[in-house]
């Protein structure tokens, strides 16, 4: 492989790692909100211990969040000063934007929230993941803004040799925009959905104690996936018309991309079977012990579908950068060498990936220990006092 | 506006240096403190609203001064050290309680610290035109302030007393020395006022919240049991 096909490896692994941590946020954040409002509104035993047993799961899942998001930002300018120095002044907007007013934001929320059980007043608490789910939305919003300006730039006029702002609501209400940022949004329910139905399924399989949680837990994910799979695919198919008219031959010249686009409709169309069927029986499912398994099968595929859903949308991209204006190959950094882009390659990639399986192995252990041993929102221990 | 940007941008890059430096700076003690649960649960609170200053400060960086990016290519090694280390200390801080054994996440939050900080010696001495001998030297250097900036951090949170000021002063002019050096070439290289326009007119209203969330994490975690979390 050579300097460019490491760097676009490089992005597309750190990318796609990110997202399956990303969309989890996504779904799992409005979810824990709701519980936590729940709680505050009734106080009860069973919502507390619902909010901080999902509440864990949703933290720890956006560890590896942070880590990846981080390696792809800096990656823009490690690797693709070529897209900087082409169309800087109109990329870098939407990703100033999601740094500044989302993402600081809702990493200085989530601090709040996790450190501010037994600390912060009641429904103050409660705010505070609340804003979190809205800062991680604009969050997808900006980076759906940037992104999209690749697939059609819109709002930017040539000036010389490079791109230059022109017209920021073109950028806000870009074709390639308008669809797409629901459906991820939803894939965000989707992946949310099937993940709290699995982990209950999982638990009201092995009957253990809390039958309760993991059966009101149960029907909330079925509600979940069934809102989430139908907009995805609605979203989904309503992209075929913009697309068509901004990125033609976009799936049927190139090969990986309609693989991505055929498997992921696929996978979309059965867990949108799954989900309706679910939600036809949602108040026997807790029950009904045959179709746990069933459930638990399914929940590695809206992942799965996620992901073949961005190589679609990227794979179908090449070899442009920004659609017919800058190319790949063009947007690298000049001068980038083989040492270079293997030493970080090496260091991204493995070290990312080392930390998602450590990541995934700590979420599946905290849910086979279920809502007992949650570290989250625990009552402080009198401490003594330090020494060095 | 540009100067305003660039006003923004070291905010930035000295806020991250002057908060960040105490977490990292506890994270270099980890290996002499005696009592780690308590070290780490006095910085806990503060980490997720720290780091996020650089985050900032890079979005700050391809937003207004694209043209600037080049800085971090042309220092390849050096950004490629500080991702590094600096995901591999916060994930010490994740899985430390809950991964393998304490000890072992302990060793990787010290040592991810101290890549940090060299990363950030060679990356400033790169940006002027030094040596890489003296960079790891500049790099020393943060260190030694970090820890300083970090000691009086655990005193402050765990003891109570005293001022964080003239610490965290201390350990942002590392990087506050080289911002005024570059200041002139930054400026000079701005996005045309199209877009800083936009930036502004967008950012300028969540400037008051921005600031208010960060009020929140010091009054809330300031003071009051020590929180267990990492």
């Amino acid at each position: 492989m050579d300097v460019l096909d490491l760097a676009r490896l490089q992005f597309a692994v750190t990318g796609s790692l990110h997202f399956l941590f990303v969309v989890l946020t996504l779904g799992l954040a409005p979810l824990v909100a709701i519980m936590h409002t729940r709680y505050a509104r009734t106080g009860t035993t069973l919502d507390e211990r619902m909010t901080r047993f999902w509440g864990q799961i949703y933290v720890t899942n956006y560890a590896l969040g942070i880590v990846t998001g981080i390696v792809m930002e800096f990656q823009f300018g490690l690797s693709w000063s070529g897209l900087t120095h082409y169309a800087g002044d109109v990329f870098g907007a939407p990703l100033a934007m999601e740094t500044l007013i989302a993402f600081f934001l809702e990493s200085t929320f989530l601090g709040l929230w996790i450190f501010g059980w037994h600390r912060l007043p009641k429904w103050l608490h409660v705010a505070t993941i609340w804003l979190v789910t809205l800062t991680a939305y604009a969050s997808a919003f900006w980076i759906m803004v940037a992104n999209s300006f690749l697939q059609h730039p819109a709002g930017a006029v040539r000036d010389g040799d490079v791109l230059r702002l022109d017209d920021f609501g073109a950028l806000l209400t870009n074709p390639s925009l308008s669809m797409a940022l629901p459906h991820v949004l939803s894939a965000g329910l989707t992946v949310g959905g099937f993940v709290v139905m699995g982990a209950s399924a999982y638990h009201l399989f092995r009957k253990t104690p809390d039958q309760e949680l993991f059966s009101r837990s149960l029907r909330m994910g079925i509600w979940t996936s069934f809102i989430g799979t139908m907009m995805v695919v609605g979203f989904g198919f309503a992209q075929f018309g913009p697309v068509t008219s901004v990125q033609p031959g976009k799936f049927a010249d190139r090969p990986l991309a309609a693989f991505g686009l055929g498997f992921m409709i696929m996978l979309g169309h059965l867990l949108q079977l799954v989900a309706l069927l679910l939600v036809v029986v949602v108040k026997w499912a807790p029950r009904w012990r045959f179709l746990h398994p069933l459930i638990l099968l399914v929940t590695p595929l809206p992942f799965a579908a996620a992901i073949l859903g961005w190589i679609a949308r990227e794979e179908g991209r090449q070899p442009w950068m920004i659609w017919e204006r800058l190319k790949v190959a063009d947007a690298l950094t000049p001068g980038l060498t083989e040492a270079q882009i293997t030493l970080s390659f090496a260091g991204f990639v493995g070290v990312l990936t080392l930390l998602a399986v450590a990541d995934y192995l700590l979420i599946s252990r905290i849910i086979r220990r279920g809502p007992d041993q949650i570290a989250l929102g625990e009552k402080p221990a009198p401490a003594p006092a330090l020494t060095f | 506006m540009e100067i305003l940007w660039f006003g923004a941008l070291a905010l930035l890059v000295v806020g991250y240096f002057a908060l960040e430096g105490f977490d990292l700076g506890v994270g270099l003690l980890l290996p002499v403190t005696a009592d780690r649960d308590r070290a780490i649960g006095a910085i806990g609170p503060f980490v997720l609203a720290n780091e996020v200053w650089l985050i900032a400060a890079a979005g700050v960086l391809f937003g207004a001064f694209p043209a600037c990016e080049f800085a971090l290519s042309a220092n390849y090694t050096a950004v490629v050290l500080l991702l590094v280390s600096w995901v591999v200390r916060d994930a010490g801080l994740w899985f430390r309680r809950r991964l393998v054994t304490r000890a072992f996440w302990e060793w990787l939050i010290a040592l991810g610290s101290l890549g940090v900080c060299l990363a950030w010696g060679l990356l400033l001495a790169g940006l002027a035109g030094f040596s890489f001998p003296f960079g790891l030297l500049y790099g020393l250097l943060i260190a030694a302030l970090f820890v300083m900036h970090g000691r009086r951090f655990l005193d402050w949170r765990l003891t109570g007393g005293g001022t964080l000021l003239v610490t965290g002063g201390l350990a942002a002019v590392p990087a506050l020395v080289p911002l005024v050096g570059m200041a002139g070439g930054v400026i000079g290289n701005a996005a045309p006022s199209a877009t800083l326009t936009v930036l502004t007119f967008m950012v300028l209203p969540f400037v008051p919240v921005m600031a208010g969330a960060q009020i929140w994490v010091w009054r809330a975690f300031g003071k009051g049991p020590v929180p267990a979390y990492f």
